[in-house]
């Protein structure tokens, strides 16, 4: 019992940060902001996919074949947790950081160009043309 | 923090722990003991069966031979971001160097970045050519070689790296060829009869009585130089002294 009330208690935790980097996201002006909360989402969506693939059992160890024989592949495969959201994760998180340095250096121009990362300002001073 | 956060804060874990008892009492928690079906073949058939990978690692596995088309797309996003960054950094005119000498680090910062990214380049390289082998390949071993630069810029200066031959323009060079490579690689099984991004048989299991897993080590080793080199560019344009940009777009922001 106690396992399930952890293993929920993680999942609504996880699905409280979504709600809230979405709310940052949404809500925040400044554009740092905005970024800090949009690494959040990914993160947090990339540990939802990770929980997906865990098994709930004991022992459990990660895809990696421990010994190379036909008696250690039984084993491996009555204990390892899924590989399938593990891959999937694993290219995800680093093109995630590849976009996040794109949209840093966007922010960045943006500050340099406007003079603030406010939204409301930066739509200001495009409409004044006054950059 | 106002008094009123504090309450809010209190409430908000509140609700989170009475969900999660609802739920663990109430409703019903998904939780899974087994592995799907699509797992349990890549589990089977990573090191033994017929359409083996011959890779103990299962994830380095799928990676690049099950799904392998996939990371093959997913690099190209990756680089594509890489790119357009770099496009927004773009500066035609020669970089003058800025001439301001400050104090610098102490001799314990200097040499302690000395060593370490010696260090940090072996361990980078051992996550990645093992990446077959051990959990690791060629994602993980090239961001943690790009921490290399980063130290480096941190310690001593950009023009310590661009002094020594490191510009952003050899990244850029040694990052093509490690993307042209996995290109060769992609198409090496189509010219010798078999289909596209094909593994076994058409790459060697075994090299020198060395586990290789067929073309795996020799994706992850390209790989990790492309991404390392890509990340080293991006931080050596991050590092541009922010007066040359001032400069350049006008600099009334002063």
């Amino acid at each position: 019992m106690i396992e399930m009330f952890l293993w929920a208690l993680v999942l609504v935790s996880l699905m409280a940060t979504l709600v809230i980097s979405i709310y940052g996201i949404v809500i925040r002006p400044s554009l740092i902001k905005k970024l800090i909360a949009l690494t959040i989402l990914t993160d947090s969506a990339n540990l939802l996919a990770i929980m997906i693939g865990y098994r709930l059992i004991y022992p459990v160890i990660p895809p990696v074949l421990p010994q190379r024989t036909q008696e250690g592949l039984s084993k491996f495969i009555a204990s390892s947790v899924d590989p399938l959201p593990q891959a999937l994760v694993i290219t995800a998180v680093v093109i995630g950081m590849a976009v996040n340095v794109l949209i840093a250096f966007a922010i960045i121009q943006i500050y340099r160009i406007c003079g603030t990362t406010d939204v409301r300002k930066i739509a200001e001073v495009m409409k004044d043309g006054k950059t | 923090m106002k008094r009123g956060h504090i309450i809010a804060l209190g409430v908000f874990i509140a609700l989170i722990l009475l969900v999660s008892l609802g739920i663990t009492f109430v409703g019903k928690v998904p939780m899974t003991t087994d592995v799907r079906p699509l797992g349990l073949f890549y589990l089977k058939n990573s090191y033994f069966g017929n359409y083996a990978a011959r890779s103990p690692e299962v994830v380095t596995s799928i990676l690049w031979d099950y799904r392998g088309l996939d990371t093959l797309f997913e690099t190209g996003v990756f680089f594509l971001a890489i790119i357009s960054a770099l496009a927004l950094f773009r500066i035609e005119k020669k970089e003058e160097k800025v001439k301001e000498k400050g104090e610098g680090f102490t001799f314990i910062v200097k040499d302690t970045v000395r060593i370490i990214s010696v260090l940090i380049v072996a361990v980078s390289a051992a996550i990645a050519l093992h990446g077959h082998l051990t959990p690791g390949g060629g994602f993980q071993g090239g961001s943690a070689l790009a921490v290399v630069p980063l130290l480096i810029i941190v310690a001593f200066s950009k023009y310590a790296l661009e002094g020594r031959g490191l510009t952003k323009d050899t990244a850029m060079i040694v990052r093509s060829i490690g993307l042209i490579s996995i290109i060769i690689l992609v198409l090496i099984p189509l010219a010798a009869g078999g289909y596209l991004m094909q593994n076994l048989p058409v790459f060697p299991s075994h090299i020198l009585g060395q586990l290789t897993s067929g073309s795996l080590v020799f994706y992850n080793l390209f790989e990790y130089i492309a991404v390392g080199a890509g990340f080293t560019a991006v931080f050596l344009l991050l590092s541009i002294p922010e007066k040359v940009f001032h400069k350049i777009i006008g600099g009334e922001k002063e």
